[in-house]
């Protein structure tokens, strides 16, 4: 087991940079999400980690040993790549076997470690097949089975879940939490999915065009996002922004004052609101601000109400049973110690003084 | 809307007629020939008249020899140059299409060109005794020296059809995914065992097509020979070509043809066997 460091790296691709200087440490035996939209630089990340790229500035360490020059082969590394990349010439068995073969492992610890790869996974009755005679999800069990036979200090996994159908990948996620924490394997798993994230992750490092933007405990992440961007991009419906007037150490939306725990950064200030946050109500209550409904929309355990404070748009989960037609205003009532506040102009998060 | 149906049969039509009048025809047209004498009966004659031809048994041998020289040779360095050329990223280009400039040159030109090094007053002869090595031009493509002729012939066809079978494993080569080479690599595999134990396999279909492909070819060697050596190096299309031009017998020659097929069916057929990948469908 180790521990994975990356130290300011660096990446260009031609004139375009991807990776702005990427800080990261996994601790021993942690599960860390790699989160971002595509194309802000994860696989990137993640195969510099593995060596398979060069990054131009920046070190990699795995343990205590500093990896940056030494081939994959020479790292220690498993990887689950994206494509699942399962040799579709060799028996499910010989594709599990294949890094064992490599380090020339006995033939006894060969098949035991096969086994109980195939065993955890719950492919050992196809260990006889052909690639080509799986399903994705057969593959893709194949491919995780393959980096857990040669028992890693480091599990490197590239979207494993991302060329699954939905069912399957709910199914698979919940059996891959299960199975890497038993197995307790130091692990970096890449997703552009952040319910997966939140789902799987000890840590998320969310990334946005070649930078770590925040890097925390889930449940911080979607409760406290570094900015606006955060905020936005984990969550669905998204964070609420609302850009408030500021008086002295509070913020007004309509009547409804609320107490700023810092200095306001100019005459505005951004309120961050997550839509379940807002407490909906028909008629007016005490710490409450008033909202015209736009849409409402029926998502089964709950509405998704659409609607506009002045010019802002705003979105509201309430109960399924709550009674709203779209043109009728509402009053919401914030839940004061869920709220977030960020500087308009940077959109960065605003902390408490 | 039905008569869509109809579309695709009338649009492989002109190929199929082509096939059937241009490679069919004349395939049982020589079958027939080679069966048949000259009063129209069925008989083994031309067959009996080919086995005991002095030509023949030499004739067999060469083209065998030929093939089986030729051909290993071209597909080990076709790899070759298909892996280096994985290996180049900038001026690969360069590289791609000056390999494959002999494509663009027939074989009676490709003979002569190798003629034109090997023969009595050509370049091999002058730069030999520009740098002192000979005193007197010496004869290298003579019927004393047979193997000479097949060195040359195999020279010239090294030169010239390498490229086929490189482009058809560059081509394949590109078909296979650089994730799996790249998964071996991170599962502790040194080139060369990602060269033998991934790229090999997975370059399979290739290989058998550009085997298949150019042994065919290569059974049916002849301008190159005629070029540099004329009979002293009998092959078997070359003795089809005699018995049909000089002799005047086209039973005979319809003979070697069927031999010709003959051997290129067998050997298609091992090769289909012998690599048949054990992966079923695609990946
Ligand atoms: N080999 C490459 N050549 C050029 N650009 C690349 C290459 N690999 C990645 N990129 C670019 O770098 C950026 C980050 O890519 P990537 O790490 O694959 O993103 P992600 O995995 O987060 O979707 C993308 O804009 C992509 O176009
Ligand atoms: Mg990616």
């Amino acid at each position: 087991m180790a521990s994975i460091r990356v130290e300011n790296i660096e990446k260009t691709f031609g004139k375009f940079k991807a990776l702005n200087g990427v800080s990261l440490e996994v601790r021993d035996q942690e599960f860390v999400v790699l989160l971002g939209p595509s194309g802000c630089g994860k696989t990137t990340l993640l195969r510099i980690i593995a060596g398979l790229e060069q990054a131009e500035k920046g070190r990699v360490w795995i343990g205590d040993r500093d990896v940056s020059q030494l081939p994959p082969r020479a790292r220690k590394i498993a990887m689950v790549f994206q494509n699942y990349a399962v040799f579709p010439h060799l028996t499910v068995f010989e594709n599990i076997a294949f890094g064992l073969r490599m380090q020339k492992a006995a033939p006894e610890k060969l098949k035991a470690n096969v086994e109980r790869a195939a065993n955890l996974m719950h492919i050992e009755n196809l260990l006889e097949r052909y690639p080509a005679q799986l399903s994705g999800g057969q593959r893709q069990r194949v491919a995780v089975a393959r980096a857990l036979a040669v028992e890693p200090e480091v599990l490197l996994m590239d979207e494993p879940l991302s060329n699954l159908d939905a069912l399957l990948r709910l199914e698979m996620r919940a059996e891959l939490k299960r199975l890497l924490a038993e197995s307790r394997t130091t692990t970096l798993y890449v997703t552009h999915d952040q319910v997966e994230a939140m789902s799987l992750a000890d840590r998320i490092a969310v990334m946005n065009t070649g930078y770590v933007v925040q890097y925390d405990e889930p449940m911080k992440v979607y409760q406290e996002p570094a900015n606006t961007f955060v905020g936005g991009f984990i969550g669905s419906p998204p964070m609420n922004f609302l850009k408030l007037p500021v008086e002295g150490r509070q913020a007004r939306i309509d009547s409804l004052s609320l107490d700023l725990p810092m200095a306001a950064p100019g005459p505005e200030v951004l309120l961050g609101v997550r839509p379940e946050d807002l407490e909906a109500f028909t008629v007016q209550q005490p710490q409450s601000f008033p909202a015209e409904v736009l849409v409402v929309e029926p998502l089964g355990p709950h509405l998704l109400l659409t609607l506009h404070f002045g010019q802002q748009h705003l979105k509201a989960t309430v109960p399924p049973d709550f009674a709203v037609r779209a043109g009728q205003t509402i009053w919401l009532k914030p839940q004061p110690d869920r709220l977030r506040w960020l500087d308009p102009s940077s959109g960065q998060a605003l902390e408490a003084r | 809307m039905r008569s869509e149906r109809y579309i695709p049969y009338v649009l492989i039509l002109p190929s199929v007629l082509f096939l059937l009048f241009l490679f069919a025809w004349p395939l049982l047209e020589a079958l027939l020939l080679s069966v048949r004498g000259s009063g129209g009966q069925w008989t083994l004659e031309n067959f009996q008249r080919m086995a005991a031809d002095l030509y023949f048994k030499d004739a067999v041998k060469y083209t065998l020899l030929l093939t089986v020289v030729i051909v290993p040779l071209q597909v080990v360095m076709a790899l070759g140059m298909a892996m280096l050329l994985g290996g180049i990223s900038k001026g690969r280009d360069l590289f791609l299409y000056v390999w494959t400039i002999p494509l663009g040159i027939s074989d009676l030109a490709a003979g002569i060109v190798w003629l034109a090094i090997f023969t009595e007053r050509g370049y091999l002869n002058s730069f030999l005794q520009g740098i002192g090595v000979i005193q007197q031009p010496q004869l290298w493509l003579s019927y004393e020296t047979p193997w000479m002729i097949f060195l040359a012939v195999v020279a010239a066809e090294v030169w010239r059809a390498t490229a086929i079978v490189f482009v058809i494993l560059v081509a394949g080569l590109q078909l296979i995914p650089k994730e799996y080479s790249e998964a071996a690599e991170v599962f502790g595999a040194r080139p060369w065992q990602r060269f033998w134990k991934v790229t090999l396999p997975l370059l399979m279909p290739s290989l058998q097509v550009a085997l298949i492909l150019r042994t065919i070819l290569a059974l049916e060697v002849f301008a190159v020979v005629v070029a540099l050596g004329g009979r002293n190096l009998p092959v078997l299309a070359g003795e089809a070509y005699y018995w049909y031009n000089a002799y005047q017998n086209p039973g005979v020659a319809a003979a070697y043809a069927v031999i010709i097929l003959g051997i290129s069916v067998v050997a298609t057929i091992l090769y289909l066997r012998l690599m048949r990948s054990k992966q079923e469908g695609a990946a």
